[in-house]
C-alpha cells in the first residue's frame, strides 16, 4: 500500500505540540493514545473531576456509533458463569432488601481533600463561642471550656458524593442525640425529590432522620430508640425521595451521599 | 436503547438509573433485571469489537462483574446509564483484543474506502435517532480518510503508533490528522 498523500494542513504543528485537556480526553475515549499514557490518565479520572467531565462529553459525542449496533442474543451461560464468578447459588432468591448489604458502605476510602474540609470545619467549632446576650440565655448549654475540646462526644462525618466530594458534614452530638447537619451547597434536584437523611446501623434496616437542607446547617434530631445506634460503624446516608410522606419507612431512591460515624 | 423487560418487581421500563442505584446498594435483583435488559444489546457491542464469539462471552462476563462493583461510580449527572454501559462493554472488548496475540496482525487500513457499519442497526428511539444524525452529519464533514481512521480507532483500539503502521503514514500525520478530526468533531456537535 502506497503512502497516502498528506493535505498541506498536515505540516502544521497541531499533531506535534501537546494536546489541550480537552483534546487529551478525545484522544483517551478514542483510545489512541499509548498504554501508558492511557492508564495514566484513567488514574487521573480518580482525581480530577474536570477532565472525568471531559471524558464523558466524548463518551456522549460517540455514544450514537454503540446505540447504532444491533442487539445479539447473550448466551445463557453468560449469566450462569457471572453468578459463578460473584460466589452466587444461582438458585438462591435475589436479596429482598435493598439495604441488608451494607457490603457498598464499607470501606469507603476518605480522601485527603474531604479531611482538610473536616478539619477546618472541627476547627470553626472549636473556636470560642460569642458571649450570649445579656437576657437571652445561650440557646444550649455551653460547650467543653476551651482546651478540653479534644475531650467532647461530637465527631465529624463527611458524606461524600461517590466521586468522593463532600455533599454534607454532619456532626454527631451523642449525648443529646442530635446531628448537626452542615451541607456544601449544592442545586435542587431537577426531578423535584428531596435529600432525605437515613442512619443505618451495621446490618440493620435504615431509619429514617427526616430531611436535610441543601443550602443552610441545621439540627436534626434523632428518634429516642435510635439513638443507641449513634455510634462508630453506623452509616449516615442521604437519599433523594418524593416529598410527600417524610420521614419515610424505607428509602426507594438514589443514595447522593454517605458517610460512616467515626469513633 | 435497552428494553427493559421484567418478571421482577422493578416492572417493566424500569429506568435504567434507578436500576444502577439500586446495584450499587448490592441488590441482586436489580441486577438480575438490568443484565436482562441489556445483556443483548451489550453482546452485540463486544461482538462488534471481537468478532470471535467466545472472546465476545468472555468479555460480557467480564462487564457485568465490573457493573457490579463499579455501579456506584455512576453518575446520572455526566452520562446516561444507556452511555455508561454502552462505553463499559466496548472499553473492556477493547481491552481483550489488546490483549489478544493476533491483533499483531491486524489488517491494514484501506483509508480510501469508507464503508458503512455492517452491524448498524435503524434506530430505535426518536433521541437516539437525532443523535446518531447528528454525529454523521457531523463526520460527513470531516475528509473521509480521517472519518475512517477514526472510526477505525474507536472501534479496533488501534492506537496511534498502530494506525501509523496500518496505513503507512508518519505518526505525526495520524495525530495531526485524528486531533483535527476530533476539533471538528466537537466543534460541530457542541457548537
Amino acid at each position: 500500500m502506497s503512502s497516502p498523500t498528506l493535505p498541506p494542513e498536515d505540516t502544521d504543528p497541531v499533531g506535534s505540540e501537546p494536546p489541550s485537556d480537552e483534546l487529551l480526553a478525545g484522544e483517551f475515549v478514542l483510545g489512541v493514545l499509548d498504554p501508558t499514557q492511557h492508564r495514566n490518565l484513567r488514574g487521573r479520572m480518580d482525581s480530577d473531576r474536570v477532565f472525568t467531565n471531559q471524558v464523558a462529553a466524548w463518551e456522549r459525542r460517540f455514544a450514537p456509533w454503540l446505540s447504532d449496533i444491533e442487539p445479539v442474543e447473550a448466551p445463557a451461560q453468560v449469566w450462569t458463569r457471572i453468578c459463578q464468578r460473584m460466589g452466587w447459588n444461582d438458585r438462591e432468591p435475589a436479596e429482598r432488601s435493598l439495604w441488608r448489604s451494607l457490603r457498598f458502605w464499607r470501606g469507603v476510602a476518605v480522601l485527603s481533600a474531604i479531611v482538610a474540609v473536616v478539619a477546618i470545619w472541627t476547627s470553626l467549632l472549636r473556636a470560642p463561642r460569642p458571649p450570649a446576650v445579656a437576657g437571652q440565655p445561650p440557646a444550649q448549654p455551653s460547650g467543653p471550656p476551651p482546651g478540653q475540646a479534644e475531650a467532647g462526644v461530637k465527631t465529624v462525618t463527611p458524606l461524600e458524593h461517590d466521586d468522593g466530594t463532600p455533599g454534607w458534614l454532619a456532626s454527631v452530638d451523642r449525648s443529646r442525640g442530635t446531628v448537626l447537619v452542615l451541607p456544601v451547597p449544592a442545586p435542587a434536584d431537577p426531578q423535584g425529590r428531596v435529600p432525605e437523611l437515613w442512619l443505618i446501623p451495621p446490618g440493620k434496616a435504615p431509619r429514617s432522620l427526616g430531611l436535610v437542607s441543601t443550602n443552610q446547617s441545621h439540627t436534626v434530631t434523632v428518634p429516642a430508640d435510635v439513638r443507641g445506634a449513634l455510634v462508630a460503624g453506623s452509616v449516615l446516608a442521604v437519599t433523594l425521595e418524593p416529598p410527600a410522606g417524610v420521614p419515610h419507612a424505607v428509602p426507594t431512591g438514589p443514595i447522593i451521599a454517605k458517610g460512616a460515624i467515626r469513633s | 436503547m435497552f428494553e427493559a423487560h421484567t418478571r421482577s418487581r422493578y416492572g417493566e421500563g424500569t429506568p435504567l438509573e434507578i436500576l444502577l442505584a439500586q446495584v450499587a446498594l448490592g441488590n441482586r435483583e436489580a441486577f438480575d433485571c438490568l443484565y436482562r435488559g441489556t445483556a443483548n444489546k451489550l453482546f452485540g457491542i463486544c461482538l462488534r469489537v471481537l468478532a470471535e464469539r467466545s472472546e465476545a462471552e468472555d468479555t460480557l462476563q467480564d462487564v457485568f462483574t465490573t457493573v457490579w462493583r463499579k455501579a456506584a461510580q455512576f453518575d446520572a449527572t455526566r452520562a446516561s446509564a444507556t452511555t455508561w454501559l454502552a462505553m463499559i462493554a466496548r472499553n473492556k472488548a477493547i481491552d481483550r483484543l489488546r490483549s489478544m496475540p493476533a491483533r499483531q496482525a491486524r489488517a491494514a487500513l484501506e483509508l480510501a474506502l469508507d464503508v458503512e457499519d455492517p452491524t448498524a442497526s435503524p434506530p430505535q428511539q426518536a433521541q437516539t435517532a437525532s443523535d446518531r444524525a447528528r454525529l454523521e452529519r457531523c463526520l460527513e464533514l470531516l475528509e473521509p480518510r480521517r472519518r475512517s481512521l477514526v472510526r477505525a480507532a474507536f472501534f479496533d483500539g488501534s492506537t496511534y503508533e498502530e494506525l501509523a503502521t496500518r496505513v503507512q503514514a508518519p505518526l505525526g500525520s495520524i495525530k495531526s490528522w485524528i486531533r483535527r478530526s476530533l476539533l471538528q468533531l466537537r466543534q460541530c456537535l457542541d457548537p
